[in-house]
């Protein structure tokens, strides 16, 4: 049985699914209702128009306008923070109610379960402690200032040495060297005497040889 | 060179992806700024609605889940982001089958369509109430199915056709006082 209804032929004309009775029937509708046919000429003047359809130009348009970048999410946003946390306060429970301690000793690392925490040392032990460092510590410098004193001694008594061998060194040198100014002295005079005596000695001979010629012609 | 699907320019878009956003912004553009001078009438009004549907578009892409074609879903987009231009155009009036959203009177806009036959059927379309020129738009400019059609604007198929058969009756006279 064919649908007659005219909306149904033409709307199974417009998705082009009429079959052939319906076709038969959308035909005869055609030609026996003048509404109809304009409304079939109407949607076909529709078709073409959309296929040639031209609109302006388009615009330009901000489409950046469009784009609204998704947000980051931010580091304490982040799906696995939950998880973390939770394990983390996990191992912490573990960590407290298995006793779990850690010590710090000497540059090494000591982990342990169910060991007591070593207690504190008393007031008492403190001060003790206190006392034998200080004098300790007290020990340590009285010998360090001894060693200095010491240390200081052994400097000025070497200085002192070095010193008087130094007096007794340029004072032998002194006296060396006046000795031998006074030898060159003497040594000089004893030439100046000889030289003195020469000349005597030649001035008496000269008076001697003029005496002698003297005589001389007084015996001719 | 093969294009790109519409699925994996929207998944590159969702990653933040400008380039494929506005690859399938280029795709549709002009289809559907053709369908805001349709449904508007004028250039201006067509060219703040498109970037109005596009802003729809890419704060819900998330929700397309693909079970259609992304072009049905635009559209479907575009037709309430349609619905909203005119409720904010004249916020006391009601949408649906309302002669008060036709536009009567061409604006000074429509002198820079191109051609007459355009231009007139775009005359005759504003004067068609907002739900029977939805209808119109779909069928004949979007080329959708009566049943698609149906599923975007919320309708029954037998409502969507009968709309339709109604709309013709009334372009016609309207096509006819057009071409005088």
């Amino acid at each position: 049985m064919v649908n007659q209804s005219p909306e149904y032929l033409f709307g199974q004309w417009l998705d082009n699914a009429l079959t052939e009775d319906e076709r038969s029937a959308f035909e005869a509708l055609c030609v026996s209702d003048e509404d109809f046919a304009a409304r079939v000429a109407t949607a076909t003047q529709l078709n073409v128009a959309a296929e040639q359809f031209s609109a302006p130009p388009m615009p330009a348009w901000d489409k950046n306008a469009t784009f609204i970048a998704p947000d980051k999410p931010k580091w304490w946003q982040w799906q696995g923070l939950p998880a973390v946390s939770m394990a983390m306060s996990a191992a912490a429970m573990v960590m407290v109610m298995s006793g779990f301690s850690m010590q710090v000793e000497d540059g090494r690392v000591t982990m342990g379960f169910g060991q007591s925490v070593p207690k504190g040392p008393t007031e008492a032990e403190v001060a003790a402690l206190v006392a034998d460092r200080i004098n300790h510590y007290q020990q340590a410098n009285q010998a360090m200032f001894t060693q200095y004193v010491n240390a200081l001694q052994q400097q000025q008594q070497e200085s002192s040495t070095q010193l008087a061998q130094y007096l007794l060194k340029s004072s032998r040198q002194e006296r060396r060297e006046d000795f031998a100014e006074l030898v060159q002295f003497i040594n000089q005079q004893r030439d100046d005497d000889q030289r003195y005596y020469a000349r005597q000695l030649t001035h008496l001979q000269r008076e001697i040889n003029a005496m002698d010629d003297g005589y001389t012609a007084v015996t001719e | 060179m093969f294009e790109k699907r519409d699925e994996q320019l929207i998944e590159q878009a969702l990653k933040g992806n400008k380039k494929a956003w506005f690859a399938l912004i280029k795709r549709y553009e002009t289809g559907i700024y053709q369908y805001g001078i349709r449904m508007t009438g004028t250039p201006h009004d067509a060219a703040d609605l498109m970037q109005d549907i596009f802003i729809a578009v890419f704060k819900s892409l998330s929700n397309f889940r693909g079970d259609g074609s992304f072009k049905a879903w635009l559209y479907r987009i575009a037709h309430f982001r349609c619905i909203e231009f005119y409720r904010r155009k004249r916020p006391d009036t009601p949408l649906e089958d309302s002669e008060e959203l036709s536009c009567e009177r061409p604006t000074p806009e429509h002198s820079l369509m191109s051609d007459i036959t355009s231009q007139s059927l775009t005359h005759a379309m504003q004067r068609l109430p907002l739900a029977q020129r939805a209808v119109i738009e779909l069928k004949f400019f979007g080329q959708f199915t009566f049943e698609e059609i149906a599923e975007q604007l919320g309708l029954s198929s037998n409502t969507v056709k009968s709309r339709l058969y109604s709309a013709l009756s009334k372009l016609k006279l309207d096509l006819e006082v057009e071409h005088g």
